[in-house]
């Protein structure tokens, strides 16, 4: 059992962001339980960030996670931007091979699929990422395995899934295509101007693999929720997971519009469409964005800015979203900011909320990029960063888990293990397979 | 095993969607409670009952959730925002004044029968209002409540600042990997930091009830979205750490896998990846240009990440493309095994035989708001499938059903409540209200 503070006699209470930090401070969570210890994952996705990131969450949260590689390691061990190596190693991998055991086996040999059948006997979850049908013709699919094992929880992802008239689709899963399908770039990035086709007024992927790391997460939901109904019922199933349409489900009202009004959304760069402003604006130093659109909060807005009268011209949501409304809006909005810093358009705002300056809530933030993200000590502060020291990797600054849980917080061990670092530990712990047989194994090609 | 099944004739069967509702619910007998507005906390909720957890969202009268007022345009659909419908799925509505001290007992009250509380206020505003962690578990100890926000509980930006989707894509660095260089910043077309924060979250619920069900311990969580969208920008952050160098824009490349781009074809853009050897092969196939997977400055992974080796593939493929149709490119992708995909509208995806046949993109008929199409739930599950039960109501739609069902009040009791101001309904306001025409039972008369 763990503990947690004792709240206060009422009316006495410590400050609650005291009492919160005391709660869930990560530098704490070493001495406390993890959630999933009670748990074997085994991760055989291949050439996947999807399938890494979820066996990531739940390795974070304590679960025993053996990530099976072919032999010679998975080729997302080289996904790295320009190819860049670290000891050997692309730096996408390093970054999810936390807290887990790397081994190798392969599963195109008939001997290396009878060990992968005697590991999933005893796992609870089974992560892949091959093309639908594959690890059902090679006899490692859910209608095998849950033979073997009725309680497993069985995750597959791919792009299209593992039914539907598109499901034998043999496109390998990648983040852009995902990306793509879920509908996101169709609406995001700057529109066509009137001159003519530009190579940057075009659909516009968001920077990082939100594909991959939205179907990720849904995988590791996925798989939570299977866990309850194992609980419930003994039983474990197959979760069929699309990352295009995880992220697709994130698309707002997109379906919902072309529904009622038969309209398709488009490309809008910095402004949404069914609110304003909440939009960037340029400063005097960079980039800021700014948030206040419902009429109190737009009074909020006009009043830190100093022009009522644009409250006047602009009273109602609906003329501030109109689509020749909003470019005029955003016109006044960076007139203002032109003579500021991010930093000074941030320190008004604050100063109107804090000291209560008026109604209205209003939100803004400096455009980061990275390295400013880095420079920001609330995030240190909170364990968001963590430099993590490795044996074999050395010094690596590493995106911690991002949430705080006051009894079971999730947690990096370590960084990462080299190709089939783990074979050996793995497979006597697992399946009593001496030393020297590994040996032998290895020789043949199997693990 | 039945070998005469083929796989895909046999997941047809296993997931077939005129199936579901025969299916059990995983998070049947699970109940939520939600003080939440906009997307983040919404969906949270939503998530979890996407999957059979009874959702009972607590907005106050008589206006309810800002999310109610956001839509298109200003375009509202009887009565209701396009903005309401995508994060409240099948829940129980109750409207209750909780600026009075009986509302907060009432909320209490419901809370002490509750597994999971999900808010996303400002840090701190419940506990202030006497409805916060402290307060909640001290009267339901199994409790695991989840607070969602911009930056967290505790810590520097934590006080007194307000935060949106777009305050997390900002802070994160998000805005600034992506869209093309020397252009000014984007945001994301959609309320990702919120969609996915929600998820994440939701994911946590889940893991402190997985902990629960092995101790009976309640928890608190912490979940602020924008580090959320840091912990999903992959390499950004170990790139920094090692190489002391910023991750600029780039437009649609991906520096990390190589051959992959957005490209303008006949009828749209089309997305087209090709990461390993063996898909790299097969784009050179499709576009009858085979030597070049053999010549050494493409034959392998790290070679198409020179980053003048991966422009050269890219312009090579924008040309072939440009007078394909999308649907063309997709058709060659799965003939030679490289990843090839449309940029799809939300017109392509309503009308999607294979979104519809999958529930993801969901059609029902609603009691209250007729036809309805929306994203469905994203896994599929095959024993315990997700499913849409119902739209989202107006404010206070369930208040006699929630009241009485849960709490144990008396109509009279709860009409005392309406008489007192401490429940209450939808105005006359539109986003609150229901249809016009609407029954009491919910039909349009």
């Amino acid at each position: 059992m763990s503990t947690e503070p004792k709240a206060a006699p009422s009316g006495a209470r410590e400050p609650w962001a005291e009492f919160a930090r005391a709660l869930t401070d990560p530098a704490q969570a070493r001495g406390k339980p993890e959630a999933l210890d009670d748990l074997l994952v085994l991760d055989c996705s291949h050439a996947n960030m999807a399938g890494l990131f979820a066996s990531s969450i739940l390795a974070e949260f304590g679960a025993t996670v053996i990530r099976v590689e072919p032999p010679g390691g998975d080729v997302a061990r080289q996904f790295s931007p320009e190819g860049l190596r670290h000891v050997d190693t692309g730096l996408a991998y390093l970054v999810e091979g936390r807290n887990k055991h790397h081994v190798t086996l392969s599963l195109e040999h008939a001997e290396g699929r009878l060990l992968l059948r005697r590991l999933a006997a005893k796992a609870d979850v089974l992560i892949e990422s091959a093309r639908p049908g594959q690890m059902d013709a090679w006899g490692l699919g859910y209608r095998q395995l849950s033979q073997l094992n009725p309680g497993l929880v069985y995750v597959a992802i791919s792009t299209y899934g593992q039914f539907g008239p598109r499901a034998a689709s043999p496109i390998p899963d990648h983040d852009l295509t995902n990306q793509a399908l879920s509908g996101v770039p169709y609406v995001t990035g700057e529109p066509g101007p009137p001159e003519g086709p530009q190579p940057h007024a075009v659909p516009t992927r968001q920077g990082n693999w939100a594909g991959w790391y939205f179907g990720g997460a849904w995988a590791a939901f996925a798989v939570m929720v299977a866990l309850a109904w194992r609980a419930a019922s003994g039983r474990g199933q197959l979760c069929d997971v699309s990352p295009a349409e995880g992220e697709g489900r994130m698309t707002d009202y997109a379906v919902h519009w072309y529904h009622s009004h038969r309209q398709t959304w488009e490309r809008a760069g910095a402004f949404n469409i069914s609110i304003f402003p909440y939009t960037l604006i340029r400063t005097k130093d960079g980039y800021s964005f700014i948030a206040g659109f419902s009429d109190p909060n737009w009074t909020g807005v006009t009043n830190i800015m100093g022009r009522p009268d644009l409250k006047e011209r602009f009273p109602t949501p609906r003329d501030r979203t109109a689509a020749d409304k909003q470019p005029e809006i955003h016109r006044e909005l960076e007139a203002w900011s032109a003579g500021l810093t991010s930093q000074e358009v941030l320190d008004r705002v604050m100063d109107y909320m804090l000291n209560k300056r008026g109604p209205g809530t209003v939100a803004s933030a400096r455009v980061n990029r990275p390295k400013d993200t880095l420079e920001e000590s609330h995030w240190w502060e909170r364990g968001v960063f963590q430099r993590v020291e490795d044996p074999h990797y050395g010094s690596l600054l590493l995106q911690a888990p991002p949430w705080k849980l006051s009894r079971t917080p999730p947690r990096i061990k370590w960084a990462c293990r080299p190709v089939g670092a783990d074979n050996a530990g793995v497979y006597a712990r697992y399946l009593g397979i001496p030393p020297s047989e590994l040996e032998s194994l290895r020789a043949r090609g199997v693990i | 095993m039945p070998s005469e099944q083929s796989y895909f004739e046999w997941t047809a069967e296993l997931f077939e969607r005129s199936r579901i509702f025969d299916k059990p619910e995983a998070l049947k007998g699970v109940r939520v409670l939600e003080l939440t507005t906009l997307i983040l906390g919404p969906s949270t909720a939503d998530f979890l009952g996407e999957f059979g957890a009874e959702v009972i969202k607590v907005e106050l009268p008589p206006g309810g959730d800002t999310m109610r007022y956001v839509t298109p345009r200003g375009t509202f659909w009887k009565n209701a925002s396009l903005g309401f419908f995508p994060e409240n799925h099948s829940k129980h509505h109750v409207a209750i004044d909780l600026h009075k001290e009986e509302g907060k007992g009432l909320f209490k009250r419901l809370a002490a029968r509750a597994d999971v509380m999900v808010e996303n206020f400002r840090a701190g505003t419940l506990d202030g209002w006497g409805i916060g962690y402290r307060d909640l578990s001290a009267v339901n100890p199994r409790l695991v409540y989840v607070a969602n926000s911009g930056f967290g509980q505790w810590g520097p930006f934590s006080h007194g600042r307000a935060s949106y989707d777009a305050v997390a894509q900002t802070v994160s660095g998000m805005i600034g990997i992506t869209g093309f260089p020397g252009r000014p910043p984007i945001t994301c077309g959609i309320f990702i930091g919120d969609w996915f924060g929600a998820l994440m979250a939701a994911t946590s619920a889940l893991i402190a009830l997985h902990h629960r069900r092995r101790t009976g311990e309640g928890q608190f969580i912490d979940y602020a979205q924008s580090e959320g969208l840091i912990r999903s920008l992959d390499w950004t952050w170990l790139h920094a750490g090692l190489t002391g160098r910023e991750r600029e824009p780039i437009g649609n490349r991906d520096r990390a896998l190589g051959a992959a781009d957005i490209v303008r074809c006949r009828d749209g853009f089309v997305a087209v990846a090709a990461v390993t050897d063996a898909e790299f092969r097969g784009l050179c196939q499709a576009m009858s240009t085979p030597a070049l997977a053999d010549d050494p400055r493409y034959a392998t992974l790290a070679a198409r990440l020179e980053p003048a080796h991966g422009d050269a593939i890219r312009r090579q493929v924008a040309e072939w493309a440009a007078d394909l149709g999308r649907a063309d490119v997709e058709g060659l992708g799965e003939k030679h095994g490289f990843a090839a995909a449309r940029v799809a509208t939300a017109r392509d995806r309503y009308e999607d035989p294979h979104l519809r046949a999958r529930g993801a993109v969901w059609d029902y008929e609603d009691g209250l708001y007729g036809d309805m199409v929306e994203q469905g739930p994203a896994p599929k599950l095959s024993a315990t499938p997700g499913r849409i039960r119902w739209a989202a109501r107006p404010v206070g739609w369930h208040n006699e059903h929630v009241f009485r069902t849960i709490l144990g009040l008396s109509p009279s009791e709860i009409q005392a409540l309406q008489d007192q101001g401490v429940v209450g309904r939808w105005g006359e306001r539109v986003g609150a209200k229901p249809p016009d025409g609407a029954t009491a039972d919910g039909r349009i008369a």
